[in-house]
């Protein structure tokens, strides 16, 4: 899963960016509203955390512009003001949550991960796949009932992949999801973590679509 | 006192004094004018008998009585004559007992008040002649009911017609006060309504005089508006200025595994900075202007908000309020009130929320019931208590029903918490209209 954080205070920003890779998200941050508004238009990402104080363009002038242009990520506004009418007219610009600092992580990234599966059209919190269970809320993967190690990138391929169950996902989007912007990205790196998550799921249940990309199955005994 | 008077008194007394001046003026100037028209003939007659009476004084100062002619009036009771020198008196008709003329200055007739023998008043003539042995003092004398009886009888209906002259003049001066003070009173009415916030500025289309004044008028209302958005921006500021570090610390403080006590003080300094804030936005409230806000609209924006920030449970609004409810409170304000309840009502709501509004004289209640658990008496106490969080597991959200309370008697309004018939929690806030 990749976020676009939108933050213009470089400690906050530093603090935010640490704290989400260490929950395994794919991070890219831009340090001012000119910058996000063009990351946030050109770039895919899963959800985006917007700071609404922010120099050159402010967070709604940012959100009116990406919804204005058809963008339909899920995003998360981070206000220093907590008056409901910061919030009104945040969701009138196309907001989906908002955050009031300070905040906690976890706050942070428990609704991060619930915008986006919302996004993706999961009404509970867990989404079951065969053996497979991700429990939405806090970010965590099940096999058969058992908790399952993964790594960072591991995690990013997996959710998104669970996400759209039973879909393919193309090559190209799913590179995007795991990939932060200015990563160095191995042609076959991608292989190399579907492989390993292969070895830890099932190989069975993560099929190739030649050409294309990769699918999710959940049928498999 | 004079600094009090109304301008419709002072014009009032002004018209009413000048008014009565020369109406007063009037009635004496025409008083005058009639008392000459009947004096002169009576004049004529009197100082016709006086000639006829100094050609009878002899040069001895006697008067010579077969000399004495009397003219037809002086037969009449009241007429009467006297002529007194050093050599005796005489009298003819009724007599003179007596008269406040003065002695004559050099040539002509004086014309005064005397008394008949009968004690009536009588209207005298004096003449003064010399004689070998001193002057001699001749006085003719008329009833002075001759000229009072026609003077009174001219005299009634003119003071009717000068009493319908003031009444006239002063329907018409109340008339000019209405007119001519109309557009002080309509400047007065824009002015409440710019108060009471039905306008936004005092219309400029005024009669010459008072245009100034509406233009001075508003731009000070600009000005007032512009502090008061400062102010706010001001506020905004500072509340981004202080809770961004405050996050990024918070943030430090969690990685570095820091003490609850530390953490702690951070939700403190947040609450602190969160309560100063508050404080400075009411102070800004207190001193803008009137404001109009239309209660559907604000409940729409936040029932929508609301349903946004607990998405993941399907809480069902129902919303019954008048299109065109409007309240005297300032949107930001109202979206402060209203949606921390709308929040608070959505958290511990099952299913349901219930937003009513119902208008009470100069009031409007609004009543918030959701069908969860509700709350105990000491935990309402508690509630109420700005800043406080009954919920301290909650991620981040202030519970707001202190905030609520503050803003609303703020507004002279008030708020209560009671049982509600869908069996949680009956939120009601009483807030002007």
């Amino acid at each position: 899963m990749r976020i676009l954080l939108v933050e213009d205070d470089p400690a906050l920003a530093e603090e935010l960016v640490r704290a989400l890779r260490a929950e395994s998200f794919a991070v890219d941050h831009a340090a001012n509203g000119e910058d996000g508004a063009h990351l946030g238009d050109t770039e895919l990402y899963d959800a985006a955390v917007l700071d609404l104080g922010l120099p050159k363009m402010d967070g709604i002038s940012v959100l009116h512009g990406w919804r204005g242009a058809g963008r339909s990520l899920p995003v998360l506004i981070l206000t220093a003001r907590d008056g409901w009418s910061e919030k009104v007219a945040g969701f009138k610009a196309g907001a989906d949550d908002y955050v009031t600092k300070p905040f906690r992580v976890d706050e942070v990234v428990m609704r991060l991960r619930a915008l986006v599966r919302r996004a993706a059209g999961h009404a509970s919190a867990k989404i079951d796949c065969g053996r497979l269970v991700y429990d939405a809320q806090i970010g965590n993967f099940e096999l058969d009932g058992l908790p399952l190690r993964l790594t960072a990138f591991e995690w990013r391929v997996l959710s998104v992949l669970v996400l759209r169950k039973e879909s393919v996902v193309e090559r190209p989007e799913l590179l995007e999801r795991v990939y932060e912007y200015d990563a160095d990205v191995d042609s076959n790196s991608l292989e190399v973590i579907v492989g390993r998550l292969r070895r830890k799921i099932g190989a069975e249940m993560i099929e190739t679509i030649r050409g294309r990309g990769y699918r999710l199955t959940c049928g498999v005994p | 006192m004079i600094g009090r008077l109304s301008l419709h008194a002072r014009l009032l007394i002004v018209a009413a004094l000048t008014g009565l001046a020369a109406l007063a003026f009037a009635f004496f100037a025409i008083g005058h004018v009639l008392e000459g028209f009947v004096l002169r003939a009576l004049d004529d007659k009197l100082d016709t008998q006086a000639a006829v009476l100094a050609r009878a004084v002899e040069p001895d100062g006697r008067l010579d009585p077969t000399r004495v002619v009397e003219l037809p009036d002086f037969e009449t009771p009241g007429w009467g004559w006297r002529v007194r020198s050093a050599a005796g008196e005489w009298s003819g008709g009724s007599g003179v007992a007596g008269h406040q003329t003065p002695p004559m200055q050099g040539r002509g007739l004086r014309g005064g008040k005397g008394r008949g023998r009968d004690g009536r008043a009588l209207y005298v003539r004096r003449l003064d002649i010399e004689t070998a042995t001193g002057p001699a003092e001749i006085v003719t004398a008329a009833p002075r009911r001759i000229i009072d009886s026609p003077l009174r009888a001219a005299m009634m209906p003119m003071l009717v017609s000068l009493g319908l002259l003031a009444l006239g003049l002063a329907v018409a001066t109340l008339i000019q006060l209405r007119y001519g003070l109309r557009p002080v009173r309509t400047l007065r009415d824009a002015v409440a309504r710019v108060r009471k916030g039905d306008a936004q500025v005092l219309p400029v289309d005024q009669p010459i005089e008072l245009r100034p004044l509406a233009e001075e008028v508003n731009a000070l209302i600009a000005q007032n508006e512009a502090g008061l958005q400062h102010a706010r921006r001001h506020v905004a500021n500072l509340a981004h200025g202080l809770k961004t570090p405050l996050a990024t610390l918070s943030l430090k403080l969690a990685r570095d595994g820091s003490s609850a006590e530390a953490r702690a003080l951070v939700g403190e300094l947040d609450q602190r900075i969160a309560h100063h804030l508050r404080r400075a936005r009411a102070g800004a409230v207190a001193s803008g202007q009137r404001a109009r806000t239309n209660v559907r609209e604000v409940v729409a924006d936040l029932v929508d908000a609301v349903s946004r920030v607990h998405a993941g449970r399907q809480i069902e609004f129902e919303v019954s309020v008048d299109s065109d409810l409007v309240l005297a409170v300032d949107r930001q304000d109202l979206d402060e009130m209203l949606g921390n309840l709308f929040d608070n009502a959505a958290r511990h709501a099952r299913r349901c929320v219930r937003i009513t509004a119902a208008v009470e004289e100069a009031m409007v209640r609004l009543v918030v019931d959701d069908d969860g658990a509700g709350m105990g008496e000491k935990d309402v106490v508690l509630a109420m208590t700005p800043g406080a969080r009954l919920d301290e597991s909650g991620v981040g959200y202030g519970f707001g029903l202190g905030i609520v309370r503050e803003l609303a008697e703020l507004y002279g309004g008030a708020l209560w918490l009671l049982r509600s018939k869908l069996g949680g929690l009956s939120a009601q806030i009483l807030l002007p209209r």
